[in-house]
């Protein structure tokens, strides 16, 4: 594995888009050496006196989640905003986040334990696998500790899957699981998760793990 | 106003194609008379206002009365209550579903008053019921779709052996019938509803659909069943030609108004009762979604009156007349040609397709896009009128030699093709056959008919609706078929 990759700092990049735009998120992200994505829906709100009368203010959204170190991050966040002109009203918002540490994917397959775990009490654990797995994901946690899990429904497509239907994209359902779990047992959850889905193998999915500051309502 | 453009937007992409389909054969092969092309492109701009207004309504309306409707059938965990509520639900739509009415009337006319309209009316309605309930037991208690279908098909099959060929066409067209506008959003919602409670997220995700297909069936089997028991082999009569040659552009919008508006108050009514009473007895939802829902019940109102007026006064006119002066042609290829490419684009302007393809898309988190769905079911209607109208040319292929092969072909795909799209292609039959094909396509069919020597404008003119139903069911499955091929990992391979 290449070596300077172990260290790098990674990035979580988080688009919010209006709907059917995800896909050509990913896209353009991928040509500027993003090497996947995972969309889900969303539902944003618009503040308008005369639609709020109407009651018609449900605006479709999808929600774009993608990795890379930081300073692919950036590039590919500039070529974005470049593209889709998120500094338009209407166009959708963009931002990055850190991330602990991510496995699955062969940027950086380590974990990363750079950051100080001082006074953080609690990590975000997010697992991305395929459709149908996010039952056994929550019971490999479950099973060493983890008090539960809350499942979204997504799709995505990260660099195996790369075929095309009517010049359209195929990007297969996906499931993203997040479990916050007490910053001791992160390690004990994510490594059952990684030996129960296999995440260690190409194309089973990927586990990342984020810091969370505060905690209200897991006992 | 983002949102309001944005579905206006997404609306004019689904009615131009047909607009301008039609406004290209106006300049070409069959110039229509001026005020017959006025009340046309009146019509389309009707459709496309109530057609907005009309999703706007079954999006805050329709679509979360049916998945708290849902939802709340499979919390009871009290089978009794499931099969209760479907039975109820599933008759009181049914019966006061304006499209059964008409089929009724006809059938009525057809058979010389043998068989009354009211008596249809209720047979089909019990059927309609019936099924329901079975459809939802199914999704309670995770029987395989495309098994269930299987059952259903084969008894059909049985019992078209003892219907007579012309009972078939109209127990065929039943089933188109009976899934209107507002029928089909209300259960396709419905089955989400029950569904999406489950903790398997895959079977959840796949019996979000079929509910519409399983419930269709009962019309068929209802129509035959009473085919055989009135022992009725006979189809006299004839319809009465109501196309009105007026030269009057306005009269036709006013004449059709009042009728319109009474019948979808009508079948509007026992949905908006029904949320009431549950409202008052389990919903217990807060005053503002209230508020919400029934604002989306207004929507829904306003939006199918504009969409069916326009439909009704503007376009079933023109269909018919295209039908009847494309046949007066020489070369009869136009006929198929050109029915292929109206069928084509007439399915995008379906209200229901419009639900059902951003259902699918909801569902499956936007794994399987629209635009696939709506190519697939484009080609599937494109093709069903085109085998239509090679019907009415060639008088010696019955209608039973498409929908035969077609039916044993769809079920046996079922087997085959990934589980998510046999419940889309069995619900897309029913979607497709709406109030846009049940009268423009349906005015065109008769209307070449009528021009042509040796078609009957009646046993033509019946089964079109069955076409319509059964094509979307090959397409969506073969479209499954190919996601199944293309969707597997080829990549993985290379990183082993």
């Amino acid at each position: 594995m290449n070596n300077y990759l172990d260290k790098c700092e990674i990035e979580l990049l988080c688009i919010i888009v209006n709907n059917g735009l995800g896909s050509k998120i990913i896209r353009v992200a991928k040509q500027h050496g993003i090497l996947g994505g995972t969309v889900f829906l969303g539902k944003g709100t618009i503040k308008n006196k005369v639609l709020e009368f109407l009651d018609l203010t449900d605006i479709n959204k999808e929600i774009v989640i993608m990795f890379s170190d930081t300073k692919t991050a950036n590039n590919a966040l500039e070529e974005l905003d470049r593209v889709f002109t998120f500094k338009k009203p209407n166009h959708g918002i963009a931002f990055s986040t850190s991330v602990k540490s991510l496995i699955g994917t062969h940027q950086c397959s380590n974990i990363n334990q750079y950051r100080s775990e001082n006074n953080i009490m609690y990590d975000a654990i997010y697992v991305i696998v395929e459709k149908g797995k996010a039952e056994s994901v929550v019971e490999a946690a479950t099973k060493v500790g983890a008090k539960g899990g809350t499942i979204i429904n997504a799709r995505g497509s990260g660099i195996h899957e790369t075929s095309k239907l009517f010049a359209m994209d195929i990007e297969p359902e996906r499931e993203i699981v997040l479990i916050l779990s007490e910053s001791i047992n992160t390690e004990i959850i994510t490594a059952s998760i990684s030996e129960e889905l296999k995440i260690d193998e190409p194309g089973n999915g990927i586990i990342f793990i984020q810091s969370v500051n505060n905690v209200y309502g897991v006992y | 106003m983002n949102i309001i453009t944005e579905k206006v937007k997404e609306v004019l992409f689904s009615v131009l194609p047909i607009t301008i389909i039609v406004l290209i054969l106006n300049f070409t092969l069959t110039p229509l008379d001026t005020p017959l092309l006025i009340r046309f492109i009146i019509g389309a701009i009707l459709i496309i206002l109530g057609l907005s207004v009309f999703l706007f309504g079954v999006d805050i309306g329709i679509t979360p009365l049916g998945k708290h409707m849902g939802a709340f059938l499979t919390k009871t965990n009290k089978i009794w209550i499931v099969v209760i509520t479907g039975v109820i639900l599933g008759f009181f739509i049914s019966v006061a579903e304006p499209d059964l009415h008409i089929l009724a009337g006809q059938v009525d006319a057809v058979t010389g008053g043998l068989v009354s309209k009211i008596g249809i009316v209720i047979i089909v309605s019990v059927g309609i019921a019936l099924m329901l309930s079975l459809g939802l037991i199914r999704i309670v208690f995770n029987f395989p779709l495309y098994k269930l279908l299987s059952i259903l098909y084969l008894i059909i099959f049985g019992l078209a052996l003892f219907t007579s060929s012309g009972f078939l066409a109209i127990s065929f067209d039943a089933s188109g019938a009976t899934t209107g506008a507002l029928t089909v959003p209300f259960i396709l919602a419905l089955a989400l509803g029950v569904s999406s409670l489950k903790k398997d997220s895959k079977a959840s995700e796949k019996d979000s659909f079929g509910l519409v297909g399983v419930t269709s069936t009962g019309a068929i089997i209802a129509v035959m069943l009473m085919s055989i028991f009135t022992s009725n082999d006979k189809i006299s009569g004839s319809l009465e030609n109501n196309i009105i040659q007026s030269d009057s552009i306005i009269a036709p919008f006013i004449n059709k108004l009042p009728h319109l508006m009474i019948e979808i108050f009508f079948a509007l009514l026992p949905v908006l009762i029904i949320f009431l009473i549950f409202q008052k007895i389990s919903f217990r939802l807060s005053k503002k979604a209230v508020v919400k829902i029934l604002k989306g019940f207004l929507y829904t109102f306003i939006g199918l009156i504009l969409f069916l007026t326009g439909v009704n006064a503007g376009f079933m006119d023109v269909g018919s007349i295209l039908g009847q002066r494309i046949a007066s042609l020489d070369n009869m290829s136009y006929l198929v040609i050109i029915g292929f490419v109206l069928g084509f684009v007439t399915i995008l302007a379906e209200p229901a397709v419009y639900v059902l393809t951003h259902q699918v898309e909801t569902v499956t988190s936007g794994y399987v896009k629209r635009k696939v769905v709506l190519l697939a079911l484009s080609i599937g209607v494109g093709i069903a009128v085109a085998l239509s109208m090679l019907r009415i040319i060639v008088p010696e292929i019955q209608l039973w030699h498409y929908l035969l092969p077609g039916y044993i072909i769809s079920i046996m795909l079922s087997f085959f093709s990934p589980k998510l799209f046999v419940g889309i292609a069995f619900d897309s039959g029913g979607v497709a056959s709406g109030p846009m094909t049940a009268t423009f396509i349906l005015a065109f069919a008769q209307g070449a008919a009528e021009a042509l020597e040796g078609a009957n404008v009646l046993v033509d003119g019946f089964g079109m609706i069955a076409m319509v139903a059964l094509t979307p069911i090959l397409a969506l499955q073969t479209l499954g078929l190919i996601f199944k091929i293309k969707a597997s990992k080829g990549g993985i391979k290379k990183y082993e």
